[in-house]
């Protein structure tokens, strides 16, 4: 992406921001929060002071929904790019940081006790993001036959590996209640196959990266 | 399953080619062709006609399954 238009979308992030803040705050001070704490939205009346608030929100979520079309756009390019050129797709090793996302996970284990929400668990997923750390390190690397073979054998380890976690994980939590709650065996299944996923994610990268350089590898020491 | 042999080295230094000139020739990574005349990895036919043709050597004289 051009620097001026990375520019320009980050500013709009800003901005949105900025007008999301200020609008919270004209509400809290001068429309006795509303908007801001939580309300019922069944007897819900339009008041003009509601309208910084509603704006603001609004530009938000357009500015978010058009980032994430912009970004699928963007990274579908790139994979064609890479299917035309025959070069891996280059990106940041740093970007592997984004495994840390895992960590929120944990989350859901303060969320489901206080308000029943489940849905945090899920974010375990994104310890698979560690893999984007050996992904970058292959940016720019041509791909050959060999290298497409290696692509495949590590795509299919990895997804053997995750399939064999997931079935042995649901075989054994389909035996019964964990600590005699269904809840509980619930979001050890949300836990499991979001950690399988994830780690299905990683693998196929690691694999790849363990495979090309253990060769590189051999050959070096000859 | 049969042995393979692979004698590349032999018509590639005939050709006065190195691996990294070969690979350039028939697309694909120097260490794909060290691979290869290390007998260590089957080339697909595309890429064994093109290495044949590369080192002007028929392919039942660089590749051989015994």
């Amino acid at each position: 992406m051009k620097t001026n238009k990375k520019k320009i979308w980050i500013g709009c992030g800003i901005l949105c921001v900025l007008s999301v803040l200020l609008s919270s705050w004209y509400a809290v001070a001068y429309n006795d929060s509303r908007l801001v704490v939580s309300m019922d939205f069944k007897d819900y009346v339009f008041d003009i002071k509601d309208l910084p608030m509603i704006v603001s929100v609004s530009f938000t979520c357009a500015y978010l929904v058009a980032l994430f079309v912009m970004l699928f756009i963007h990274a579908g390019k790139k994979q064609r790019q890479a299917v035309e050129t025959g070069v891996t797709r280059k990106i940041n090793p740093k970007l592997g940081c984004l495994g840390v996302l895992g960590f929120l996970g944990f989350a859901g284990f303060w969320t489901y006790p206080v308000d029943g929400i489940v849905f945090p668990f899920a974010f375990f997923l994104f310890f698979g993001f560690f893999g984007f750390y050996y992904e970058g390190k292959m940016s720019g690397t041509f791909m050959d036959e060999r290298f497409r073979e290696n692509i495949a054998r590590a795509k299919l380890k990895a997804y053997r590996i995750t399939f064999g976690v997931m079935l042995a994980a649901l075989i054994i939590l389909c035996q019964g209640k964990l600590f005699g709650n269904l809840e509980y065996t619930l979001i050890a299944a949300i836990i499991i196959l979001s950690l399988a996923l994830g780690l299905g994610i990683f693998l196929s990268e690691y694999l790849l990266y363990r495979y090309d350089h253990d060769d590189q590898a051999e050959e070096g020491e000859e | 399953m049969a042995e393979f042999e692979c004698r590349l080295k032999k018509y590639r230094q005939m050709k006065d080619l190195t691996q990294e000139q070969l690979a350039e020739k028939v697309g694909v990574r120097r260490e794909t062709i060290m691979r290869l005349e290390k007998a260590q990895y089957n080339p697909s036919l595309k890429l064994a006609i093109d290495i044949s043709r590369a080192v002007e050597a028929p392919i039942e004289e660089i590749f051989v399954f015994k």
